[in-house]
């Protein structure tokens, strides 16, 4: 009985939670700023998502089993780094190069320490290919990554996707080294 | 886009509410019946050969009578610069004309076909233009200036406020006289328009009149493609979050979701006979095609496999599908027979050859080859052969469409700078550029022949 009364208490925190989250402005993201999100985790019970550059409530802090002071600074540090780190690829290609390896290997250690977090995948090309071969490459090339992490041990249930082709350039410029940017799986977090 | 912009979508908004009204009020009445009849018999441009030489054709300002002289050269201006668009001819420039064209006649008899031959006419359009209270009547006569025979002439009752649309239908009559297949000016261009971070799919004239907004989201849609009956139009939006496929009425405006699977639902392409739809989805993990019916439930496996298949483009006999795939390690351009199921690898130049559309005959499959890390549009037979190319390495030229008519196909192209919509004549010369908008214009879906 009490343990079922802290759940309701826990459950009011959390819609609280969403809703005050609901209400807070979104930060821009640069380059991003008129789209909807990406995709989001629909199935039951997905919520309290985090907003780039929003702050984490007490509540999400508890979900995350993130308690003292030190734990959340280290968490939201790494947070930082893991969205930070993107992977690159060839031009036309979806193959994961060892560099990007290296970089998957962190992420899925954060992932394992950090059990709550889900992740969406994004797949990103460069302007030169069509658009529509470029979506199905963008897609690709989350696969990739998402099959790594898997591969890894991280549950596919925490993992989504989303290809944007071309649509969502980092680098604005016209040249080799936007290009290079632009080839790339991103990653970004929700809990 | 601008003020500009908006004025136009609103003038396109007001037309469509009296297109109906319009088709039946319009009353369209052969001037004198065997001269059309002879018309028919006799072909002036043969368009099954591969080179011939454009007709010089002078097309001076209508007569106009009742009020409003601003319509009657602007008729005039839409019929030159269609005849123009086409491929077909020289058009004359009207400076050089030695006629005045408020005083010469319209009738057979009042023709001076001297003065004609004299700046080098071999054809000429002779129009009159009336308007009184908001209607307007017109007429036209095509005249061959060298037997000075009535080749074909024509009349119509219609609303001021359409007189565009009644010149582009003007031209069309003139092509089909001289030719034997019916014009293509009344058929319209879907395209995408970006602007800033968000990209909408836009509906325009051939000559970019009449600018329609079908999405207004601020997110990114992309791939429009027409039905056959030119009523709806599906496209890709980011709008829900994963890239979806959407339907769109043209006229209404209303649209639905129609495949929104896990992953990718993107490339639609409907069948020739409408009601179904090729579509590329990444619902098993990979990308491959579909059949989906229009509520976006799944029919059929079209092509699947372990690499990326994608953009699926029917014949029009809807008995084959060309497609994308990079199973070569690179994307090329296939062609399946989706009765027998045998698959024919049609692109070997190049690394990197995609968007195919068939030609509405059949007869060509144009396509979009990056070498040297430029995009060019190329046409090539069903069968691989007779490979050339449309564009020559000015810009970047991407996603090509027919004309309803096999004449002309449109791209996108950087040529100019920011990306544009252009048509190239596809069997002679000729290149134009089809917008003059802010922004960047891609992906031209070309809509099929108005059966309004």
């Amino acid at each position: 009985m009490i343990h079922r009364v802290t759940a309701a208490v826990v459950w009011c925190c959390v819609l609280l939670t969403l809703t005050a989250m609901a209400g807070c402005s979104k930060k821009a993201v640069p380059g991003q700023a008129a789209y909807p999100s990406a995709a989001t985790p629909a199935g039951p019970g997905a919520g309290g998502r985090y907003t780039p550059g929003g702050p984490i409530d007490e509540a999400t802090w508890q979900k995350l089993g993130l308690r003292t002071e030190e734990e959340r600074q280290r968490f939201l540090k790494e947070m930082d780094q893991f969205q930070n780190d993107d992977i690159y690829f060839e031009f036309d290609a979806y193959v994961l190069m060892d560099e990007a390896k290296a970089i998957l290997d962190r992420k899925v250690d954060f992932l394992r320490r950090y059990p709550k977090v889900s992740v969406t995948i994004e797949g990103h090309c460069d302007e030169r290919g069509t658009n529509d071969y470029n979506l199905a490459l963008g897609e690709r090339r989350a696969n990739a990554a998402w099959q790594y992490l898997v591969n890894s041990g991280i549950e596919p249930s925490r993992l989504n996707m989303i290809s944007y082709g071309e649509e969502r350039p980092v680098a604005l410029g016209h040249d080799e080294a936007s290009w290079a940017k632009n080839r790339r799986a991103h990653f970004v977090v929700q809990f | 886009m601008g003020k500009g912009t908006d004025e136009a979508v609103r003038r396109a908004g007001a037309m469509r509410a009296c297109w109906r009204l319009f088709v039946f009020f319009w009353g369209v009445t052969c001037l004198m019946a065997p001269s059309t009849a002879w018309g028919a018999e006799r072909v002036y441009i043969d368009i099954t050969q591969p080179g011939f030489v454009k007709l010089p054709i002078a097309v001076p300002d209508f007569k106009m009578q009742g009020e409003d002289a601003g319509a009657a050269r602007q008729m005039a201006a839409v019929i030159r610069d269609d005849l123009d668009l086409s491929g077909y001819f020289k058009v004359l420039d009207p400076a050089g004309f030695l006629e005045s064209p408020n005083q010469m006649g319209v009738l057979p008899s009042e023709i001076r076909f001297e003065s004609w031959k004299a700046v080098g006419a071999e054809f000429l359009v002779r129009g009159q233009y009336e308007a009184r209270g908001g209607g307007l009547s017109a007429e036209f006569r095509l005249f061959d200036v060298v037997s000075q025979k009535m080749v074909v002439g024509k009349a119509y009752d219609a609303r001021v406020a359409d007189a565009r649309a009644v010149a582009h239908r003007i031209a069309n009559e003139i092509i089909a006289a001289l030719t034997g297949e019916a014009g293509i000016f009344d058929t319209r261009i879907a395209f995408v328009q970006a602007e800033g971070d968000a990209k909408e799919i836009y509906v325009m004239d051939l000559d970019g009149q009449n600018l329609t907004a079908i999405t207004r989201d601020r997110s990114t849609a992309l791939s429009p493609a027409w039905s056959p009956d030119g009523t709806q139009l599906a496209y890709v939006s980011y709008v829900e979050g994963q890239p979806k496929i959407f339907i769109a009425n043209v006229l209404s405006g209303a649209r639905r979701a129609v495949a929104g699977y896990s992953g990718i639902n993107i490339t639609p392409a409907w069948h020739p006979a409408g009601g179904r739809l090729a579509v590329t989805l990444s619902k098993d993990g990979n990308p491959d095609i579909f059949l989906v019916d229009s509520q976006g439930s799944v029919l059929k496996t079209l092509v699947s496999g372990w690499s990326i298949e994608v953009s699926p483009a029917w014949s029009p006999d809807g008995s084959k599908i060309a497609y994308v795939s990079n199973e070569s390690g690179s994307p090329q351009i296939y062609v399946l027979n989706l009765a027998g199921g045998n698959k024919l690898r049609l692109t070997y130049e190049g690394k990197y050859n995609t968007s195919p559309a068939w030609s509405p005959k059949g007869d060509w499959i144009a396509f979009s080859s990056m070498t040297g890390g430029r995009h060019n549009i190329f046409i090539v037979r069903p069968d691989g052969s007779g490979l050339r190319a449309l564009t020559h390495g000015e810009g970047d030229n991407e996603s090509p469409t027919w004309s309803p008519d096999g004449r002309l196909v449109a791209f996108s192209s950087t040529r100019e700078g920011a990306s544009a919509i252009w048509a190239a004549v596809v069997n002679g010369e000729g290149i134009r550029r089809l917008t003059r908008l802010g922004g960047a214009q891609s992906q031209p879906s070309w809509s099929p022949r108005s059966n309004r």
